[in-house]
């Protein structure tokens, strides 16, 4: 229990400011914050970043940086006497192999982008847009007229569930508790996934306008924005596009309005809404029961609207432009969408196109494959692979859907002739088994069972050490509390199904 | 038993059809409260109606008309006109995929997994079935070796993660010793930076034990002992600290006359509902401490105790008391009673006092 | 207690005062602790931070002895706000008006002064009391261990009555025993005033029926209770002493009088399960069995009369009181049953006193326990008192004035020391310290000093001292703790080889006699060729250092 007073929320904050888990630091926080020192503890080693504050350079072991060969890069890191750990993803796959200096100097990417062109709601390389004219015209037209104009405009969440965006405001809108948030949910961390990252850094003002004209709309007070902790820059440049917004008045009519900054600490987990909102609150990111859903018990257990930070950022074009609009650029769903392209790609990077466009397409405005085709994960590791031969189907929600993917967060990784399934099956397995939060058995235990199970294929290749996957993967997809446990085993199930080969073949005698 | 546990009268407020029987409910309660009532059974490895439910072991999923994904009965509320089936494969299959998984992580045998404490996870794993012995999982969570107090061992090899010793340390408790610690694979319980619980707020209360589905988390003692809880026999009796009355088990070894461990019954049937502290809990090595009385004894003429028969010692303190009586009259005896004793002890005392030696001069040695 | 145990989770509002109930009663304070986590408000009044202050709305940190101005003061609020329940008083109180005309001299800024709470805290908690209908008071030994202990309790019971919180669920006026029994030898009688049940020694009707009962003629005399018994050793008038499981060595405040008043008895019997510290000046020491080696009913702080029920047998040649007394009772030449059982003892008491009338062994094994008064077979188990009214006849309000505890702190004894339980332990610990576990947990006494006077004393955590009152010196560690407030001291009396009750003064309340073991002056003195050492590690109290 919480003794009164104790500032729960500030808990991850302090534990960072004194370094993460080292002796004497759970005792100080306790101290500070008024929290029990075991549930500080329970926190501290729940985040990878406090639990292992001196891990050193962090490696990125996600599907692009293995076959970049990430393994190669910590050999000789090692060999240097560096130190060094290996992380799930760092959400640079554009620069696989991918690491990451907590204490060094930031990196800046360089992606491949999409030249500018104002015919995408985004535009990564476009201007800035001072005088935050959507936010006036919102204000001018009204919260109800800002509703309709988003039903019209048919958006759908882009963080990975694709849930339309209308239908949470009007939830939040709906409820009589007036102590109403907003969070933005910058944790992006599927593997193969940094749009997010793009935007924050490049197009800060179209988030900041979009986080603006929620919060007007929603009656909400308060905007936190949950910046995944290895994006250091990004948070820096919202800050900065908040004061200079500030300082140029944009914001005036919104005085009462609250910003929030808070850093992920290293989990990816708290990517899913409600496990960000446990992050939020100081506790271990443990996803929560759904329902109540965070519309109606968010936040501190009050209406909540949480988006991500694509969906927020196409706002201001919608509010622009108009809804119709919008929803015309799309092909069989509405809008434009940023997709991302790593692994066997000549140009990776974050590239813009109407919702819909095909992997050939894709390739096209990258450059082209490395080699030749083999298989390709659509839309992070969640949604497994597909054939080489599915390289024309529209990279959407429901056609996606019905090949048994799904579209996720846009995170395309593509695999060449030179790929192995199973070790590509394998690096997803063992991404979800670090990744898993760990609080539901189907999850936590079904992850091991994936990742130790190819482990012994991988070396024994006898197929007779497969037999149980089946209803293990059977049970992960229908018993798992969240997304992640649930779409754990894509990576396995759809190698086995579509190079049933690459499973099949019996090691020689 | 039908002990009032301050639950209000049972109203209605609509009803939910689980496998096409209208039930009632209440508020706020969940379907497997309204199921549990109705006698329907659904098994569960993570639930203590004395806690926030966590939904993490999904033993208890039941199909719920509407929701593509089974549902958690134990989280789930029920509202008027819910659709539930808890019998179909797929539930029925559920059950058995997470038994076989939990079971591929922990002590298969269960003989050794009872080795103490009796395990729920072996229990239901005989009456539901598994899905077949599947090979075992690599175990990674985190033991404390260096804990070094002296009541509760935790065993990371049974443990299921299932949280309830947390929440019951948090909630009920409401110390906070304990935590889930790491993430994942890796997730164990832990004290702050893996103390010695008697390093903690911890209070040895012990309900940790007690609500562990695994026998994860164990009396030490008992263990030491060595004769599994299913051996002992339980007599239900009152402990004999405050003045709260909770009711415990001891668990006695008949054959060898030794009372090995106490344990709480069951939440929700008696006046502590499944809770002791750690006195009632752990204090009993005073039953058969080497130091107890067990002569009666007399001074002798040399001014020392001796060791007496009971008709020489019953005999002494009768003619005592009358010859006091007799020489100073019947009010210079007094005699003071414990609240230590039972209501029939102080009965028969009083008794004493006022009509075998005739006088009101009778007091218990507390007042409160 | 009115109400009962399981009740308090539903509380709305929860006022604990003189009780430090985590560690004297865990169980029910997790029933508070429930309630809080439900969203009840907590105020805890007690001159020490103890745990539950750490969950509590208010905390009213009073100084020790104050507890009649705070009550009134409390009063004085709801008073002047018209907060009280009118109608409840009119139709089940008397002597309302004597109340009313007391409080009004205890204004909260005047409170402020005495009890160090701040004026504000006072209003704030009456006014929460008054205006929330499922409000309780719980309260133990430090609202009674005064000399004004029953002032203490009238002032408490004025604020149930004008509130009306009586009679309802979830309220009442709970005082938490102690010990796992005393309502239980209340109930049975083992008090000088009370025959079984209730029936006061004073009446002689009552006296006649139990000289009937027992075929021996009662003794008008009024009987003596144990503080004036101490005296009575002392002064001569009591020459024999029959003592069943106590030991009043330890338990007595003002050991060196008792010690010495031992030294004049003529004939002394000791009946335990240990060899206590009493047995020095036994002449007969009888081994008794466990609670865990015999039969028989205890009863709980709500009343509950519930089965102790035998597992092992006694060691070697000791045996269950119940057998001994028949015993001694049969060859003193009393004429009696030839009980079998303790069931046919309880039989025998239901028959005698009408508040357990309906209560019998059959009924406990089946219904597992009942809450008295139950005075036919086929009455209810009683979970509150007072429903729909004040039980027989009204509730009677009692003004009481302001008395000064009978030490106070002084240059030479610039200290206030108070004395109680710890979780750890029970009374004289003659059973949890052979517990090697919690010897462990908590091997030694110690004494809790607040960090501004350790440091002006020169004590740091974990030294030797002394502590010193006018009657005795004793030795233990000193616990540099904000659990205390600053100029207060506090030990725990479960230690033998450092008896509080050397310290603490026999002075006792007017009625009910208890000692006054909260309050008595002292000092400290380090003792300095010892290295320090915590005592307590990982204790709430030592991490509030
Ligand atoms: C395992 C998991 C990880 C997720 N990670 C992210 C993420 O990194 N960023 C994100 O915006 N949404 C993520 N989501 C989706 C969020 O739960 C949520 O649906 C989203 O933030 C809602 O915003 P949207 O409707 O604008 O997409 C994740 C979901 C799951 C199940
Ligand atoms: S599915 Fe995995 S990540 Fe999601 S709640 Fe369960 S254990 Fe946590
Ligand atoms: S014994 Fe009690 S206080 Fe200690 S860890 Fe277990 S539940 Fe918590
Ligand atoms: S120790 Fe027992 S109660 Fe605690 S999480 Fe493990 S299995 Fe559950
Ligand atoms: S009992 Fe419901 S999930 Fe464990």
């Amino acid at each position: 229990m919480q003794p009164k007073g104790a500032r729960r929320e500030d808990v991850l904050h302090v534990l960072d400011q004194k370094g993460g888990l080292r002796p004497g630091v759970v005792d100080k926080v306790h101290r500070e914050t008024g929290v029990p020192a075991a549930d500080i503890y329970g926190v501290a080693t729940f985040y990878h970043l406090l639990s292992d504050p001196d891990g050193g350079v962090r490696v990125c072991q996600g599907l692009s940086c293995k076959m970049a060969g990430c393994d190669r890069l910590m050999a000789d890191l090692r060999s240097r006497d560096t130190k060094a750990t290996y992380v799930s993803c760092l959400g640079r796959c554009d620069l696989a192999p991918a690491l990451w200096d907590p204490d060094g100097e930031a990196v800046i990417p360089q992606p491949g982008l999409t030249a500018s062109h104002d015919a995408m709601a985004i535009d990564l390389l476009g201007a800035e847009r001072p005088a935050y004219g959507a936010l006036a015209a919102v204000m001018e037209r009204g919260s109800d007229w800002m509703v309709e104009e988003l039903e019209r405009s048919a958006i759908t969440g882009r963080g990975g569930a694709g849930f339309p965006a209308h239908i949470k405001w009007k939830g939040v809108r709906s409820q009589a508790e007036m102590e109403r948030y907003v969070v933005l949910n910058a944790d992006e961390g599927e593997p193969g996934t940094f749009k997010d990252r793009e935007i924050l850094l490049r197009r800060p003002h179209l988030v900041i306008e979009g986080l603006a004209i929620a919060a007007f709309t929603l009656a909400a007070n308060d905007i936190y924005v949950y910046v995944r902790g290895e994006f250091g820059r990004a948070r820096e440049s919202m800050e900065t596009a908040l004061a200079a917004a500030r300082r140029r008045g944009d914001l005036d009519h919104l005085d009462g309005l609250r910003w929030h900054f808070v850093d992920g600490h290293g989990a990816y987990i708290c990517g899913e809404e409600t496990a960000l909102l446990e992050a939020l609150e100081g506790k271990r990111g443990m996803p929560r029961m759904k329902p109540p859903f965070p519309v109606e018990k968010g936040f501190r257990g009050k209406p909540t609207l949480i988006q991500n930070v694509e969906t927020i950022a196409c706002l201001p074009a919608i509010v622009d432009r108009g809804g119709d609009w919008f929803r015309s650029i799309g092909r069989r769903e509405a809008g434009s969408k940023l997709y991302c392209i790593s692994g066997h790609v000549r140009r990776p990077g974050v590239y813009e196109g109407p919702l819909g466009w095909t992997l050939r397409e894709l390739l096209e405005a990258a450059g082209g494959m490395v080699g030749s085709l083999k298989a390709f994960s659509p839309g992070g590791a969640s949604s497994g692979f597909l054939p080489a031969s599915k390289i024309d189907v529209p990279l959407d929600f429901k056609s996606l859907q019905k090949e048994g993917s799904m579209l996720g967060s846009s995170g395309v990784v593509v695999l060449n002739q030179s790929a192995d399934m199973v070790e590509a099956a394998l690096s997803q397995a063992v991404f979800f088994e670090d990744e898993s939060c760990g609080q539901c058995a189907p999850c936590r235990i079904g992850t091991q069972v994936l990742r130790q199970t190819l482990e012994r294929y991988l070396t024994s290749r006898d197929v007779g050490v497969l037999a149980h996957l089946e209803p293990v993967m059977w049970g992960m997809g229908e018993a798992s509390i969240c997304g992640l446990g649930q779409a754990a085993h894509f990576p396995l199930q759809s190698a086995m199904q579509y190079f049933p080969e690459e499973f099949g073949v019996a090691a020689p005698p | 038993m039908s002990q009032n546990n301050g639950h209000a009268s049972q109203s209605s407020d609509g009803f939910i059809v689980v496998d096409g029987n209208e039930l009632s409910f209440r508020e706020g309660e969940t379907v497997l409260q309204a199921a549990q009532r109705a006698g329907i059974e659904i098994p569960t490895l993570c639930y203590d109606e004395r806690l926030t439910p966590a939904g993490a072991c999904r033993m208890c999923l039941v199909e719920v008309e509407g929701s593509r994904l089974m549902q958690p009965s134990c989280a789930y509320k029920a509202s008027p006109g819910l659709v539930v089936r808890t019998q179909t494969p797929r539930v029925e299959r559920n059950r058995q995929f997470i038994l076989s998984l939990h079971l591929a992580d922990n002590v298969q045998d269960r003989d050794e997994a009872e080795d103490n404490n009796p395990s729920r996870l072996h229990a239901l794993a005989e009456d539901y079935g598994t899905l077949g012995a599947w090979p075992r999982v690599e175990r990674q969570r985190q033991e404390r070796p260096e804990d070094t107090n002296p009541f509760i061992e935790f065993r990371a090899d049974r443990c299921i993660a299932c949280s309830l010793c947390t929440r019951y340390c948090d909630q009920v408790e409401a110390v906070s010793a304990i935590t889930l610690a790491g993430r994942g694979a890796h997730t164990t319980i832990s004290t702050a930076d893996r103390l010695s619980l008697t390093d903690t707020t911890c209070e040895l209360c012990g309900g940790c034990i007690d609500v562990c589905p695994t026998g994860a988390m164990t009396e030490k003692q008992a263990l030491a002992y060595g004769k599994p809880e299913r051996e002992l026999e339980k007599v239900r009796t009152t402990c004999n600290f405050c003045g709260v009355g909770c009711q415990l088990d001891l668990n006695v070894d008949r054959q060898a006359n030794r009372v090995v461990k106490v344990t709480s019954p069951p939440p929700g049937t008696t006046v502590n509902d499944g809770n002791l502290c750690v006195k009632g809990r752990f204090a009993n090595d005073f039953v058969h401490h080497e130091e107890r009385l067990t002569d009666p004894l007399i001074r002798g003429e040399d001014g020392q105790l001796h060791p007496a028969t009971w008709d020489e010692a019953l005999d002494r303190v009768v003619q005592g008391l009358q010859g006091v009586a007799e020489r100073h009259g019947d009010d210079a005896l007094a005699f003071i009673s414990s609240s230590r004793c039972t209501g029939e002890e102080n009965y028969l005392f009083q008794k004493m006092a006022r009509a075998a030696f005739r006088t009101q001069n009778v007091h218990q040695c507390a007042a409160t | 207690m009115t109400n009962s145990i399981p009740e308090i989770r539903d509380a709305d509002f929860l006022f604990v005062t003189g009780s430090n109930t985590t560690e004297a009663h865990p169980i029910i304070a997790m029933e508070m602790k429930r309630a809080v986590g439900r969203g009840a408000k907590l105020a805890v009044a007690d001159p020490r931070a103890i745990w539950l202050t750490e969950i509590a709305d208010w905390h009213m940190q009073l100084k020790p002895g104050s507890d009649v101005w705070l009550l009134n003061a409390m009063a004085h609020v709801i008073l002047e706000e018209g907060l009280e329940s009118r109608d409840w008083i009119e139709a089940n109180t008397e002597n309302f008006d004597s109340v009313v005309e007391t409080v009004k001299r205890y204004p909260p800024e005047e409170a402020e002064k005495v009890t160090g709470v701040p004026a504000e805290t006072i209003r704030q908690v009456a006014r929460a009391y008054a205006t929330t209908p499922k409000a309780g008071i719980y309260y133990t030994l430090g609202i009674t261990e005064h000399t004004t202990g029953t002032d203490n309790v009238y002032a408490l019971s004025n604020l149930v009555l004008m509130t009306g919180h009586l009679g309802v669920r979830s309220a009442g006026m709970n005082p938490l025993r102690g010990q796992n029994n005393v309502q239980g030898a209340n109930d049975a009688g083992a008090t000088p005033v009370f025959y079984p049940g209730y029936q006061r020694a004073e009446d002689p009707a009552v006296r006649d029926k139990f000289s009937r009962a027992w075929g021996v003629e009662q003794n008008p005399n009024p009987g003596l209770n144990l503080n004036d018994m101490m005296k009575a050793m002392g002064d001569g008038r009591l020459r024999g002493l029959y003592l069943m499981g106590e030991d009043i060595v330890i338990s007595e405040p003002n050991v060196e009088r008792v010690e010495e008043a031992l030294n004049h008895m003529e004939f002394v019997v000791v009946q335990d399960i240990f060899f206590n510290e009493s047995c020095r000046w036994a002449d007969v020491v009888l081994p008794a069995a466990c609670f865990a080696e015999k039969d028989g009913v205890f009863t709980n702080s709500d009343r509950r009369v519930q089965r102790v029920r035998k597992g092992v047998e006694p060691p070697g040649q000791a045996r269950a009181d119940w057998q001994i007394l028949a015993e001694v009772m049969r060859r003193s030449g009393l004429e009696q049953p030839d009980y079998q059982d303790p069931g046919e003892v309880y039989a025998e008491l239901a028959s005698l006193a009408p508040k357990f009338g309906g209560i019998s062994y059959q009924r406990l094994d089946t219904e597992g326990g009942l809450q008295w008064p139950v005075e036919t077979p086929d009455a209810p188990s009683t979970e509150f008192l007072h429903k729909g009214g004040v039980l027989r006849g009204k509730g009677l309000f009692q003004a009481v004035e302001y008395r000064p505890p009978f030490e106070s702190a002084d240059p030479e004894y610039p200290l206030v020391l108070s004395t109680g339980r710890t979780l750890y332990h029970y009374n004289a610990a003659t059973q949890t310290r052979r517990s090697e576990g919690l010897s462990q947990k908590q091997p030694e006494s110690f004494v809790e000093i607040h960090p501004g006077n350790a440091f002006k004393m020169g004590v740091e955590d974990g030294q030797l001292v002394d502590v010193v009152s006018r009657r005795g010196r004793v030795r233990c560690r000193a616990m540099v703790s904000r659990q205390v407030r600053r100029g207060s001291i506090w030990m725990p009396f479960h230690f033998p080889e450092s008896k509080t009750n050397y310290l603490t003064t026999d002075a006792g309340d007017a009625v009910t006699g208890t000692g006054e073991y909260k309050v008595c002056a002292a000092r400290i003195e380090p003792v300095l060729e010892d290295a320090p050492r915590q005592v307590f590690p990982g204790s709430y109290a030592s991490a509030r250092s």
